[in-house]
């Protein structure tokens, strides 16, 4: 392993500094510096994925059972940390300012519901997948098969934000248009899943984490230090730069302060950028509770996120593994909303023009003059993020179809060539279509991700608490609150769709509002547990050997 | 029988074994403070909030009336230049929006020029424009030079101080187009556009300072999540003692 890191180490420094004389413009152009970093990146990754690889099918699904508390959040919050949370958190803030947190509050509130309601049954109850836990629960095959085909789609429309992402980084580093760039960056990603797979994942993903937080919080401390805010701990310092943005920055305090391209590090009051469910956003009260509401039940509802702890040893290295994750995760979400703050007043002139909001990360560290090569490593860890992510979605979904649907359901007989083959398939397929969706650029990073935390928190979240918490929720139940999730979730989805199609339904407006797209789980979600313990009442009581698994295994 | 083979029932509000009923405790304890320290904050920052308008709506107000019914003076027009300018120069405002204010804003601005040199000057702006919409480099020596002039000659005309960023602004804004007098749809939209952009949801909450941020900013992008960590954290460590209470082993 150190010889890897030796010849990668001789190999990428001479080319980084040769790299780094190359000016990082704001638009158009290779950018020689960054496209040698995120190389440099891949290559590590997928190096790290072979001296670790999976030597069997526990090691495959489940990192061997055989990882520590600290490195297991690490690898939850490399996981978690995709291009929504690097680029894409960020672009929601700059675009509407205070809104934008109800993204940062519920991405992190989501895990004490997660934690305290579900890490440690989920472990003890000791299956691979959601899929896995769904079926064996609500002892049906019909569930499982269910359960599969729903987390398959939730992987691919969390899928289309992140190659969103990727599509904005390979865009901005190859100098190319963005419909090429995401295919070109799909093209990758997909090469690197199936080089990588899932060999050594767990150990990836911590390298990773340290990686994509590292280039993330550079430029963040150089961002501070040059406009003369507290840049010890940045996460605090940008306190001073929010009060500035609504109060406003006159030209005679700046002194020698200018962006990249030459203006003053000056702006009018713009009280909007932080004054809750603002009129100029657009966004109402209802809006930020909504949001929040619906990415914390997403939260506690995403299988990929899920899945994650069944790969520690304990369950009590589950519960803590969700503290570490979290934590881990906090320090980017601390850091986030600087990058909004001071893309805010670097773009503020005219004359920088608009400036595509989901690459604002990048866009702030070059209109704040940090060194290209530091802004190229930045970029390099956006997809890093994505990357990281999308890997992780792409096995997690053909686990699904290969694992869930097709041996389970579909041949039970299946070889494991025919196995390997299918999920082969299963990820190149889900890896097209994300493509086909992403091209459209339907919404932004943060908004597209928040469509599968949605489809979460009404589908698999109302199952997972019921299953663990409430023994008389039976497969009727779950049929049913399935259903009723469901519905509300095809509804919303419908109304998305026609409205980015230009059609307009019935009661557009109405629907549009109480069941956008980003958040139709707050009424989506209570709704599907409702049905479900309505159900489960009025039909015949869960199997006993359901009831004592959960009292003997579960709960006790 | 021990209690919890009564059945084999196990209900969060109904907890049948020792494990259950800590667990029903300390998740209800913990949710409540997460529910509280959420949503309460924000329904109480909803509460609290009054619409408060920043000091260029005020000054809108005060002189709209006159600007609508032609009976505006000079003071009049050099205020509704300055409110108007003051939204162009929020960076986050929708395009149609946008075209009316800086047509109002130029309208207002031409208003104060006297009458022998407007023409000149109107010509000054128009070849500006020109000049931008041709693609020419922010950097080039003559556009610095045309913008810079424009400023200089509309900065003290509106009674703009030299500190302010607006006066950066000013020259990007300026337009020629529908100059002759404020049109309809200005007359019918700006009210509520102006409301919109300078009008803002503010309590002592927001008023209020806090390690440099305004108060609820703080709470929400910084306070919570390390609430959210502690909250975790304390559930992990009294979940860890009372399994060690209770003799079970994972």
């Amino acid at each position: 392993m150190k010889k890897i890191y030796s010849l990668l180490v001789l190999l990428g420094i001479p080319a980084l500094t040769m790299a780094a004389s190359t000016a990082t413009e704001l638009e158009g152009g290779f950018q020689t510096g960054p496209a040698i970093i995120l190389l440099f990146i891949l290559v590590l990754f997928v190096m790290v994925g072979i001296v670790f690889r999976a030597k069997n099918t526990n090691d495959y699904y489940a990192a061997g059972r055989g990882i520590s508390k600290v490195g297991s959040g690490m690898a939850i919050a490399s996981n978690w940390m995709s291009a929504a949370s690097f680029l894409g958190m960020a672009a929601l803030m700059y675009g509407s300012g205070y809104h934008g947190l109800a993204y940062v509050v519920g991405w992190t509130g989501g895990y004490v519901l997660l934690l305290i309601l579900m890490a440690g049954q989920i472990r003890k109850y000791g299956k691979y997948t959601a899929a896995d836990f769904i079926g064996d629960r609500y002892y049906s095959q019909s569930l499982r098969a269910v359960g599969a085909i729903i987390a398959i789609f939730i992987s691919i429309v969390y899928c289309v934000g992140q190659f969103g992402g990727i599509g904005l980084m390979f865009k901005w580093i190859l100098g190319i248009e963005y419909a090429l760039a995401v295919i070109i960056g799909g093209t990758v990603v997909l090469a690197y899943t199936l080089i990588s797979g899932m060999l050594g994942v767990t150990k990836n993903m911590q390298i990773q984490y340290v990686i994509i937080i590292t280039s993330f919080l550079i430029p963040l401390f150089i961002l501070h230090f040059k406009f003369d805010y507290f840049w010890i701990l940045p996460q605090i310092g940008y306190g001073s730069l929010v009060t500035d943005i609504v109060s406003g920055v006159p030209l005679v305090e700046t002194g020698q302060l200018f962006n990249s391209l030459g203006h003053e590090f000056a702006m009018a009051p713009s009280p909007e950028f932080a004054m809750p469910w603002d009129p100029a956003t657009g966004k109402t009260f209802f809006q930020w509770i909504a949001i929040a509401f619906s990415l914390m039940v997403g939260t506690a509802g995403l299988p990929h996120v899920i899945q994650r702890f069944y790969v520690v040893p304990k369950a009590s290295d589950a519960r803590w593994s969700v503290v570490w994750g979290l934590f881990f995760i906090c320090i980017l979400y601390w850091s986030a909303p600087a990058y909004a703050a001071f893309g805010k007043i670097l773009s503020a002139n005219p004359e920088v023009g608009k400036l595509a909001k989901d690459a604002i990360v990048v866009y702030t560290a070059q209109l704040g003059n940090v060194h290209p090569l530091i802004v190229g490593l930045l970029a390099a860890g956006g997809v890093s993020a994505a990357f990281s992510t999308v890997s992780g979605l792409l096995v997690a979904g053909s686990s699904a179809f290969a694992h869930d649907l097709y041996v389970k359901v579909i041949n039970p007989d299946a070889k494991p060539r025919n196995q390997l083959i299918a999920a082969r398939l299963g990820t190149i397929l889900m890896a097209i279509i994300v493509t086909v969706i992403a091209l459209a650029e339907l919404a932004l990073i943060g908004e597209l991700v928040a469509v599968a935390f949605s489809l979460a928190g009404c589908t698999i979240f109302p199952l997972f608490l019921l299953g663990i918490w409430w023994s008389g929720s039976n497969r009727q139940g779950a049929i049913a609150g399935l259903i009723a999730g469901g519905l509300v979730s095809v509804v919303a989805l419908t109304y998305f769709i026609a409205g980015k199609m230009g059609a307009v339904l019935p009661a557009h407006e109405f629907i549009s509002y109480w069941l956008e797209a980003w958040y139709f789980a707050v009424f989506g979600a209570p709704l599907a547990i409702i049905v479900n313990i309505v159900v489960s009442k009025l039909t015949k009581e869960t199997p006993i050997e359901i009831r004592k698994f959960l009292i003997e295994n579960v709960h006790s | 029988m021990k209690d919890y083979e009564n059945g084999y029932h196990i209900s969060f509000f109904k907890p049948t074994t020792e494990r259950a009923r800590f667990n029903r405790g300390i998740v209800l304890w913990l949710t409540t403070i997460w529910f509280v320290a959420i949503f309460g904050f924000h329904i109480a920052l909803r509460v609290l909030e009054k619409p408060t308008p920043e000091p260029p709506l005020i000054a809108y107000e005060n002189v709209w009336e006159n600007i609508r019914y032609g009976t505006y003076g000079e003071a009049d027009l050099q205020a509704f230049a300055r409110s108007t300018l003051s939204v162009l120069g929020k960076i986050a405002i929708n395009e149609d929006e946008r075209l009316l204010l800086s047509g109002s804003m130029s309208w207002s601005a031409l208003g104060l020029v006297p009458e022998p040199v407007r023409q000149e000057i109107t010509a000054e702006i128009a070849e500006f424009e020109a000049m931008k919409a041709s693609g020419i480099a922010y950097n080039d020596p003559s556009y610095i030079d045309a913008k810079n002039r424009i400023a200089g000659k509309f900065t003290p005309l509106i009674g703009l101080s030299v500190q302010d960023p607006l006066t950066r602004i000013l020259p990007l804004e300026l337009t020629t187009q529908g100059i002759g007098s404020l049109s309809d749809e200005a007359v019918t939209r700006l009210p509520s556009i102006m409301q919109k952009y300078l009008l803002h949801n503010q309590s002592v909450l927001t008023d209020t300072k806090f390690l440099g941020f305004p108060f609820h900013y703080f709470y929400s992008s910084v306070f919570l999540l390390i609430l959210f960590i502690g909250l975790c954290w304390l559930y992990c460590v009294r979940s860890d003692r009372r399994n060690k209470i209770l003799g079970i082993v994972d």
